[in-house]
């Protein structure tokens, strides 16, 4: 026997070192793989929190205004049409003249008026609303300030910066200065942001008009695609006889899962717009549009989590004697609801973050109040998202920023419940 | 008729252990068949060394039963055979033990040669016994032929022998009765002689026997206690 | 020149026709096995199956059965892999009728009664002719829900005393009462393999059967739950005609009382247990029993 000739056992363990070493290089892969994707995540996360954190955070400042008639513009009784359209900017403009009486040149009393935000003059009016007796009095209040002063102060606007090229000039901070040794200056949560619609005043713009958008079609949505994805998944895949016509209604389904949601948009403009007439921007045509979409996904999952019932149950069920509607409502549908509503929740995350469709629709549109119902005009989240993300003003970077903040937290929630009552249902063995 | 075929397994191991415990009956088969052949030898040529040597076989022929016994129930236990399988296997055990006590009978034949070539006036008639002894050698190889050819007719042939082998046993009864009535002092030697050819009888009883087996191994069906004549037009 | 082709190319094409050898048919095979050897038919049917056919599609899965299964006797079937006699017990409570491309044609009857009669309803049916699968197949509830989901199906129990009596009852039946009457809210899922079939036992029974099918019944358990569910099937001969498919030629010697061997959707023989197994008369049987089958 020569020495060259190696044995088995020396073949193999060469081939083994390989082997072992291919499997670690794999697995170093995987772990660089997951990392990397782990990193971006967290960078999108530090991003869009670091942006839009200050957006929750608002500037307040406490003005003394003197709501006399003549300035208001309205007369001994006034009544509440008079009284919202009053001018209420203009108290506020001649409080601040008050503060700063030396401010003489035109230029620099718009640049004083702008310390104060447009919203300013809204809070007053509802006050004033609210209590018209106030009228004639001098009120102490805390008004959100400006945008400027809002970025200058959250360090947006770099006061080292040549004035000519900073919008917050020398006086607006002179000024500021004052009022923050007067102690006319506060830091608040900013409720506006939770408590109303859309502005063009950033300081002034919230997203509950979007939100509330979002929940009524995410509603509409969910009334119609669930029923009826799990009705068409519980006939096609327990009932339907196998042929040629469910075949290609199954390959269908597929593809309209795969088909671009924009186009959707334009089959609900086309069909539920033009045709039926329904209300534009409204959450009903939306949630509508929507359910064309997530029935699909739906109906997928739903058959899938149904056909992964074992068939023993089935037998065990038929063999007892129970018909075959009996066996689909007392074992099957339950075994595969965990499954139904994971893929049910998975839709429904999917169709609270679609935009594309519902610009089709036009809730792209300006929308300031709150919708109640589902025919009122509204705009959903990722919507509101995407329009706030298009204006110029500093204050609505961070807006942007929020609201997805709160998008995320939604998506989150959602894929939580869907975890647990997946749990949950399965503890039911 | 059916074919008989213990071959042809899923499981080859299987068709080796039975091939194997079939021949090992083959062997003991052909032992004890000579054991015959020697017993009758030794008794018609008074071979005392013969006469010795079927006593030894005869060791062998046990010590055959014994290893086929356990081959069987090894078989039994492992293979739980079945139908055919099961059959052969039942077969097999009973014609050891029939093969066993066959050789048991050349054994005494042997022993009566040893004690007879001691003594003297040996009478001539025990010759006579070589008729009866060839009919019983015959019907032992046609048996043990019948056995390991699974043949039900040649079975069938052999086990009628046994009719004419007893007539012929009780032809020589009679023949040793006369004599001993004649010759009164040489009762104890007749009685001898009537041992040897109660022995051969006893041998061709077994063979008989044998024959039944293989009969209801290749047939499934006992005949045992019944008419031969009925079963034999039933079945073939 | 063209016909001279088409010629040779026919020419041509016979011979490769020849060389190939003949392969025969499963129709081919079923016809040369001849009619079914033994006694198909016994005094007191509960059961019978008169010129059973059953096709998948276009495809002959059984070929003209005529069976009887007794009253008060275990009946198992026998065969290799594909054989058919999963199907034709499957068509014994019409269990077939959930797959759409499978036809049956001949005559079934259940005390005199077509079972394939317009006027028969599978869901009666299968009360009467209850069935136990090979896998153990309790339903994902408690194991009182297990039993007593059959009798509240089909209205057996009016009202609560009643049906605990009747859960009881076919746990004791089926001999596993002992083992689990103080889990009875527990989940079914949670017994071990054999406990599982013994429940699943019982909830056949728990619809008061006259004839319980068992489709391999011990084929997923080990040796001692197996010998259990013999024990049980023994005991349960007393009060239902019973018909079990199985693999283990020995459990069909041991619990039954007949045995019917199938070969290729074809019922070759069928005879007492004792003589199958001992001197069966067809040779496919022979093979197949001595395991002589590759």
């Amino acid at each position: 026997m020569s020495t060259e000739e190696r044995t088995i056992t020396q073949v193999v363990e060469a081939s083994i070192k390989r082997r072992y070493a291919r499997e670690k290089r794999f697995r170093l892969y995987g772990l660089i793989a997951i990392l990397a994707s782990l990193s971006f995540l967290a960078m999108l996360i530090t991003t869009i929190t670091y942006r839009g954190l200050p957006a929750f955070t608002q500037t307040f400042i406490k003005l003394d205004v003197t709501l006399d008639q003549q300035t208001l513009g309205v007369n001994d009784q006034p009544d509440i049409a008079e009284l919202r359209k009053a001018n209420y900017s203009g108290t506020i403009k001649n409080s601040l003249l008050t503060l700063f009486p030396d401010v003489k040149k035109r230029n620099d009393k718009k640049a004083l008026y702008k310390l104060v935000s447009k919203g300013g003059q809204y809070e007053l009016q509802r006050l004033v609303i609210e209590d018209p007796e106030l009228v004639g009095d001098t009120i102490s209040v805390w008004l959100p300030v400006g945008d400027d002063v809002n970025s200058y102060l959250k360090g947006s606007i770099d006061a080292s910066l040549p004035e000519k090229k900073r919008r917050f000039k020398d006086n607006q901070i002179e000024w500021l200065k004052t009022l923050e040794s007067n102690d006319q200056i506060a830091q608040r949560f900013n409720k506006t942001f939770f408590e109303r619609g859309d502005s063009r005043e950033p300081e002034m713009a919230g997203i509950k008009g979007a939100l509330f958008g979002s929940v009524l079609t995410l509603m509409v949505t969910l009334i119609l695609s669930f029923p009826i994805a799990v009705a068409a998944a519980v006939y096609l895949e327990e009932f339907a006889p196998k042929n040629r016509w469910t075949d290609l209604i199954e390959v269908n389904i597929n593809n309209l899962a795969a088909v671009p949601s924009i186009v959707f948009g334009l089959l609900g403009l086309a069909v539920f717009i033009n045709f039926f007439h329904l209300p534009r921007s409204a959450p009903v045509v939306g949630g509508l549009v929507l359910s064309l979409m997530t029935l699909p996904t739906i109906i997928i999952s739903s058959r899938a989590a149904l056909k992964s019932v074992p068939p023993s149950i089935r037998d065990a069920a038929l063999g007892l004697g129970a018909s075959r509607l009996q066996v689909v409502f007392h074992h099957v549908l339950p075994l595969a609801m965990p499954g139904i509503l994971t893929g049910t929740i998975i839709g429904m995350a999917q169709a609270l973050g679609e935009t594309a469709p519902l610009l089709m629709i036009g809730m792209v549109a300006f929308i300031v109040d709150v919708p109640t119902a589902v025919t009122d005009p509204a705009t959903v989240l990722p919507v509101q998202i995407f329009q706030w993300a298009d204006l110029p003003e500093k204050g609505f970077v961070e807006k942007t920023s929020a609201a997805i903040m709160v998008l995320l937290g939604f998506l989150v929630m959602m894929n939580a419940l869907a975890v647990y009552l997946r749990k949950k249902f399965e503890r039911k063995w | 008729m059916k074919k008989f075929s213990y071959e042809g397994h899923t499981a080859h191991q299987f068709d080796v252990e039975l091939n194997e415990v079939k021949h090992k009956v083959m062997n003991m088969g052909g032992l004890v068949e000579s054991m015959v052949h020697n017993g009758l030898e030794a008794l018609l040529t008074m071979n005392t060394e013969l006469g010795a040597q079927v006593s030894e076989d005869d060791h062998r022929a046990n010590q055959y039963e014994l290893d086929i016994d356990e081959d069987c129930t090894r078989i039994l236990a492992r293979r739980q055979p079945a139908a055919s399988d099961l059959r052969l296997v039942l077969t097999i055990i009973k014609t050891i033990s029939d093969l066993e006590r066959i050789g048991d009978e050349a054994e005494k034949l042997g022993r009566i040669s040893v004690k007879l070539s001691g003594e003297a006036d040996v009478p001539h008639y025990y010759k006579d016994l070589r008729h009866l002894g060839d009919l019983v050698k015959t019907m032992l190889r046609d048996s043990l032929d019948a056995f390991t050819r699974m043949d039900v007719e040649s079975a069938f042939r052999t086990a009628a022998r046994d009719e004419a082998i007893d007539q012929e046993y009780a032809t020589f009864s009679r023949l040793l009765i006369s004599h001993m009535m004649e010759n009164p002092r040489q009762v104890s030697h007749a009685l001898d002689m009537s041992w040897c050819a109660r022995s051969l009888e006893r041998i061709a009883d077994h063979c008989c026997n044998i024959c039944e087996y293989v009969i209801y191994l290749v047939e499934g069906q006992d005949i045992r206690h019944a008419n031969l004549d009925d079963m034999r037009k039933k079945l073939l | 020149m063209n016909n001279t082709v088409t010629d040779t190319d026919q020419i041509a094409s016979i011979n490769i026709d020849q060389d190939k050898p003949h392969e025969q048919t499963v129709e081919e095979i079923v016809a040369s096995l001849g009619d079914t050897v033994g006694e198909t038919r016994v005094d007191n049917p509960k059961m019978s199956c008169t010129g059973v056919d059953v096709f998948y599609a276009d495809k002959q899965a059984i070929f003209g059965v005529d069976l009887d299964i007794g009253e008060n006797e275990v009946i198992s079937m026998i065969g290799p892999s594909g054989c058919g006699k999963s199907t034709l017990l499957r068509c014994l409570n019409r269990m077939n009728d959930t797959i759409p491309i499978c036809k049956v044609t001949g005559k079934l009857t259940l005390d005199g009664d077509d079972i394939y009669d317009k006027k028969t309803d599978p869901v009666l049916l299968r009360a009467r002719v209850g069935m136990v699968f090979q896998k153990p197949n309790p339903f994902p509830k408690s194991i009182y829900e297990n039993v007593a989901y059959g009798p509240r199906l089909h209205g057996l129990s009016r009202n609560k005393a009643d049906l605990d009596d009747i859960v009881v009852t076919s746990l004791k039946k089926a001999s596993i009462f002992d083992e689990v009457k103080d889990r009875l809210d527990q989940p079914g899922t949670g017994l071990s393999g054999g406990q599982q079939q013994r429940l699943c036992i019982a909830r056949t029974i728990a619809c008061s059967p006259e004839v319980i099918l068992m489709d391999e019944p011990c084929s997923a358990l080990d040796p001692i739950a197996t010998a259990k569910i013999e024990e049980l099937i023994d005991e349960l001969r007393e009060n239902y005609s019973i018909a079990i498919v199985t693999h283990s030629m020995q459990q069909a010697a041991r619990v039954s009382q007949r045995t019917a061997y199938f070969h290729l959707g074809k019922l070759v023989e069928v005879g007492k247990t004792d003589d199958i197994f001992t001197n069966p008369r067809h040779e496919l049987t022979e093979n197949y029993i001595t395991g002589r089958f590759g």
